[in-house]
């Protein structure tokens, strides 16, 4: 494969992640040291080995001059601690492959560390002032929560295309399944489609069940080159691409055709093109992906804008058996946001290289070379950010 | 330009420590957050008037406001009455509290305005069943005056008055 930008250059060399709950007892500093560690630990390399640290956060969780000093590593010759959730979760790693590529910076730990239910819950304080820009046209009329957010283009995509309430049912059950077979999901018994069409109501279309999990826990990556990667202890998995596209805004755009003119199409039809064209593959080369699963919507609306079914046709799509483990595009291996637990992105980067180096155990895709791994795709003030992650030689 | 709209809270939106609804949350309706962008179009609102910004230059409109305009970067720009008027675009209906102020049920609108293609607004639904809503459905500007706030002299507390948006016929 001809890949361009950035691809290959960098690798993932170890991931760790700590257990996820709904109530770590552990400080958001505690679980990122220990994800770190883990993810150090999984790479054999140790804390004298990193030279770049790099986090997202909306101000609810330990900041790199914090997490960096605790674990000894107090003059990083490269960090980033960026503004943002799950819009900026997969960014974070591109960035990291951008610093190592550059010469910048050689071994770089990425985490994401959220005490999301037990301290900081979504729409809680922490969180952006719910009336910033775009916003304040929202709030005021009790448009307050993530799930209220994401409703609206939902219920547009279902008048416009005929999805189906059955079609979210549908991934959310297949997510549960999946997630049985995950010891470190957060919900592991499996429902059926008339237990998630018997959930009650949240912010129509979407019912509890329709919602990812508040959690505790982190997750890290360790980034480097991609020749020092096939020198440390794991199997490597290739950055094959990363890619950026900007926000799907709330109100207007410049002009019509614009983004955000149509609510029923996401940000990441402008990032597919590039994240591709940089991989030099295709949504057909896709083994596996991870799609950002804050809502089960985004999984639909995703698999149109990511190429892999026409638009409109991601409800039945995601309803269909292609999405099972063993069919010709498993999605969201781990369980998912919905069953897994919500790290804010990074927990589906984690899942792909669990895949792409046979680690999944009873949910392993079976020759798994090439995964898709993908941020909140744009809404609510956002931009969005993906990997192409391939299994390395 | 009309004058500044002071804003003394600008989380005013924001719900307490411990998730949306938590002990600490008033019932006081989150007043708009007016920037230094919206201020004019927010007092407009206040004056039961529905606003469009356009561009002097190119004549595109744009919403929400803004200071230079997205098609040729001009810096001029003028005020014309809208139509107040719209279809609607999207909605959701909320069936869980989130704010003591918004007791669910309630639905919120996204609408798409007749003045001219790609330019939205949002607000609550006026005067009908959700359960009859449909993408395209026409829908006209309806001015809602909150109640005041602790007793405070009306829009002492940011703007008092907000959009919905009413069913036609």
């Amino acid at each position: 494969m001809a890949g361009t930008g950035l691809s290959g250059a960098a690798s993932l060399a170890g991931v760790g992640r700590t257990p996820f709950s709904r109530d770590s007892g552990a400080s958001t500093t505690a679980l990122a040291c220990r994800a770190v560690l883990a993810a150090l630990d999984d790479a054999g390399l140790g804390v004298g080995d990193v030279d770049g640290i790099a986090t997202h956060r909306v101000g609810d969780s330990s900041p790199p001059w914090v997490v960096g000093p605790a674990l000894g590593i107090d003059d990083p010759a490269w960090h980033l601690d960026q503004f943002g959730g799950g819009g900026v979760s997969h960014a974070v790693v591109g960035q990291a492959a951008m610093a190592v590529a550059a010469g910048v910076a050689e071994v770089v730990v990425c985490y994401r560390a959220v005490n999301a239910r037990s301290e900081f819950r979504m729409g809680g304080k922490g969180r952006a002032p719910a009336g910033a820009f775009d916003l304040q046209y929202q709030a005021p009329y009790g448009l307050l929560a993530p799930v209220q957010h994401y409703a609206v283009p939902a219920r547009a995509h279902m008048d416009a295309y005929g999805t189906a309430p059955e079609h979210f049912g549908a991934i959310a059950v297949r997510q549960r399944a999946n997630a049985a077979a995950n010891p470190r999901a957060l919900k592991r018994d499996p429902f059926t489609l008339d237990d998630y069409l018997a959930s009650p109501w949240i912010s129509e279309p979407f019912r509890l069940l329709d919602c990812c999990l508040e959690t505790d826990g982190a997750c890290a990556l360790v980034v480097t080159s991609a020749e020092r990667a096939r020198d440390l202890r794991r199997p490597p998995v290739d950055i094959a691409a990363a890619a950026w596209a900007g926000g799907h805004s709330t109100y207007s755009p410049p002009a019509p055709g614009g983004l955000g003119d149509d609510l029923t199409t996401s940000s990441a039809a402008r990032l597919a093109p590039r994240l591709y064209a940089m991989a030099g593959l295709g949504p057909t080369d896709v083994d596996t992906a991870e799609l950002y699963d804050c809502f089960t919507w985004t999984v639909v609306v995703q698999l149109e804008d990511y190429g892999f079914c026409a638009k409109g046709e991601g409800g039945p799509f995601a309803a269909s058996e292609a999405m099972d483990i063993g069919g010709a595009l498993p999605v969201n291996t781990h369980g998912g946001f919905l069953s897994e637990g919500y790290v804010h992105g990074i927990n589906h980067v984690v899942e792909a290289v669990d895949q792409l180096r046979g680690d999944a155990g009873p949910r392993q895709v079976e020759g798994a070379e090439v995964a898709l791994s993908t941020g909140q795709p744009g809404y609510v003030l956002a931009g969005t950010s993906a990997l192409l992650l391939t299994a390395g030689r | 330009m009309g004058k500044a709209i002071r804003n003394p809270r600008p989380d005013a939106g924001g719900t307490g420590a411990g998730g949306p609804g938590a002990p600490g949350d008033t019932a006081v309706r989150p007043r708009p957050a007016p920037d230094r962008d919206s201020a004019y179009w927010w007092e407009a609102v206040r004056d039961r008037r529905f606003l469009v910004q356009y561009c002097a230059d190119c004549r595109s409109p744009r919403f929400p406001p803004r200071e230079v305009c997205a098609v040729c970067l001009s810096l001029e720009w003028h005020w014309h009455q809208g139509t107040g008027t719209g279809t609607v675009d999207g909605w959701t209906v909320t069936r869980r509290t989130f704010h003591p102020a918004f007791p669910a049920p309630y639905t919120v609108l996204r609408v798409a305005l007749d003045d001219a293609p790609a330019l939205y607004c949002w607000g609550g639904l006026a005067g009908a069943d959700p359960a009859d809503l449909r993408r395209g459905l026409p829908v006209e500007a309806e001015f809602t005056e909150l109640p005041p706030e602790n007793g405070r002299p009306p829009g002492e507390d940011g703007p008092d008055v907000v959009v919905d948006w009413r069913p036609l016929g």
